[in-house]
């Protein structure tokens, strides 16, 4: 298992552990596939009426793309750093339809600690 | 990198989008300075050249948006060559004298509503700005269709009116008189370039859609079409606002366009631009509201703005606190637009502000992480060039700005203040929050 993959596993057990903000994400179904810019590490994660049902290594075809360095990834996915900072300076992309990458933002910047 | 599920937006779509942004109803009073200052081939010498200028910028955007395609657009690609503190002190005065348009563009708006429904102007300009903000604050958002649909009417109904009008001034004989004014001297050309510009702002804004567009490439073909069509566009305008007989203030008309209209095809051509424009100002301003709120929410979440206006609306996705400090600071700048008379210091303080960030754009797309390996030292040196002539121009809309130079001078100062405040505010999270215990071993189980 890639330290992404873990990362991200992590970072839903967060999300799962928020039944209120689980809750307000009924009925969104997206499939995003992280990408760590500088190395080979892909993760993908399906969710499924606001739940994540699958997370696995690799990619596949997606809905939301996120891509930044590695170190960038596992900080937002740690919560170390939300996803605004490195986003708004052009560290963090992302691709996709704009209504799955708002609402990802919104459960990012809510699970992360003030 | 992964292929999406979805196409995204198209070329077509884009230039429509990058047309639309630039083209507001505040362009007509810009046109209009324009004429007043040059005249006739002047004027259209004046749109050409700021277009080929325009056209090197989408250039060098093309390149930024295919190494960072990124939502955040200018303020990234700044923060990407430059760092984030000066980037923002750069680039942030740019989005925040775009509300001072908005206020100029909510004063025209009011005539033009006043046009068409029987109601003060300065109703008409506040019933726009929150009619518009109820809109975004419920998380409507105007289609890409109907944007399209706005912004191609208005141009292929500006035009027409435009060649009716220069029909007109053939049919008396008098074109060319109207078309052939003296020629200006090197600095009020420059002044007139420098102006032109801000015909132009926002076409590069289509950067921020590099996320949802289908690729890279769209957003580069889109960006140097839309200057295309907005220089062929302008240009057209122009040669409309020569042949006119009555000039607008002289009659306290303050929207360039109605009379142009009034002129070329009588009440019901007036009418048909009114809609026209006031669907275009509207397209123009949800947009901007949008992107803005965004922003506003996204710095207030970095600590930079007070950190209740990061707050978004669960079921819309609205940033609602962020969207009512817009509000206020769009009913602000109408007020000081219209009441303070800062209608020319707002167009010219826009103008300047956007040509620091061209010249940025410019600059930085010849450096670190835009820059490729191979690129030739002739690319370079245009590049250089291109960024020192938007720094000429804005240095010529000062010259040339006669009694409104202490107002322009004002707004930049307050934006480039509050610009230096902001960047002094931010500051890179790097503190480690200590994780609750219950989650350091936690088994991921899914489902």
């Amino acid at each position: 298992m890639t330290a992404l993959v873990e990362a991200t596993k992590r970072f839903v057990a967060r999300y799962h552990t928020q039944t209120g903000l689980v809750a307000e994400q009924r009925g969104w179904n997206c499939m995003i596939v992280l990408v760590a810019a500088d190395s080979e590490q892909r993760v993908t994660v399906r969710l499924e009426d606001g739940r994540v049902a699958e997370v696995h290594d690799g990619e596949a075809p997606a809905d939301l793309v996120v891509c930044a360095d590695q170190q960038t990834l596992e900080d937002v996915l740690e919560l170390r750093r939300g996803p605004n900072e490195p986003y708004l300076f052009g560290e963090l992309t992302v691709r996709g339809e704009e209504a799955h990458f708002v609402r990802l933002d919104y459960i990012t910047e809510s699970l992360c600690p003030r | 990198m992964p292929a999406l599920s979805r196409g995204g937006l198209t070329t077509g779509s884009l230039l429509s989008a990058s047309c639309g942004t630039a083209i507001a109803s505040v362009c007509a009073v810009g046109l209009f300075e324009i004429e007043r200052l040059l005249g006739g081939v002047w004027s259209v010498a004046a749109v050409l050249t700021a277009g080929v200028c325009c056209f090197g910028l989408a250039r060098a955007c093309g390149r930024l948006t295919e190494v960072v395609p990124s939502g955040a657009g200018p303020l990234a690609f700044a923060a990407r060559g430059l760092g984030r503190r000066t980037g923002l002190i750069l680039v942030l005065p740019y989005l925040l004298l775009t509300l001072f348009l908005a206020g100029a563009e909510a004063l025209i708006v009011g005539v033009l509503f006043s046009r068409v429904v029987p109601v003060p102007p300065g109703i008409g300009a506040v019933l726009f700005l929150v009619g518009t903000w109820g809109l975004c604050r419920a998380g409507v958002r105007v289609s890409y269709r109907v944007q399209a649909l706005a912004t191609w009417a208005l141009v292929a109904g500006l035009c027409v009116v435009s060649i009716l009008a220069l029909a007109d001034a053939m049919g008396r004989g008098e074109l060319t008189e109207r078309l052939l004014p003296p020629p200006p001297d090197a600095a009020r050309f420059a002044a007139g370039v420098g102006q032109a510009l801000f015909l132009f702002m926002g076409f590069e804004l289509i950067t921020s859609q590099a996320e949802i567009a289908a690729g890279p490439a769209c957003v580069r073909w889109a960006l140097g079409g839309s200057v295309v069509v907005l220089a062929g566009f302008y240009a057209t305008v122009s040669l409309g606002f020569s042949c006119l007989d009555v000039t607008p203030d002289a009659s306290g008309e303050m929207v360039p366009q109605l009379a142009v209209a009034g002129q070329a095809g009588g009440l019901a051509a007036l009418l048909l631009v009114a809609v026209l424009s006031l669907l275009a100002s509207f397209t123009s301003f949800n947009g901007a509201l949008l992107a803005l709120s965004r922003l506003t929410a996204a710095l207030a979440s970095q600590g930079i703005l007070p950190r209740s206006l990061s707050r978004v609306e669960p079921r819309s996705l609205a940033p609602r606190p962020a969207l009512a400090l817009l509000l206020v600071l769009a009913l602000g700048a109408t007020a000081l637009v219209g009441l303070g008379g800062a209608m020319r210091p707002a167009i010219l303080a826009a103008a300047v502000s956007a040509a620091v960030v061209y010249a940025v754009l410019v600059w930085v797309r010849e450096r670190s992480p835009f820059l490729e390996v191979d690129r030739g030292i002739v690319r370079r040196l245009a590049s250089t060039l291109l960024a020192g002539c938007f720094v000429v121009l804005a240095t010529g809309v000062f010259l040339d700005a006669g009694p409104a130079l202490a107002g322009t001078l004002a707004l930049l100062g307050t934006a480039f203040g509050a610009a230096i405040l902001a960047a002094f505010r931010s500051r890179r999270r790097t503190s480690l929050p200590t994780r609750p215990a219950e989650l350091q071993e936690e088994v991921v189980r899914v489902r």
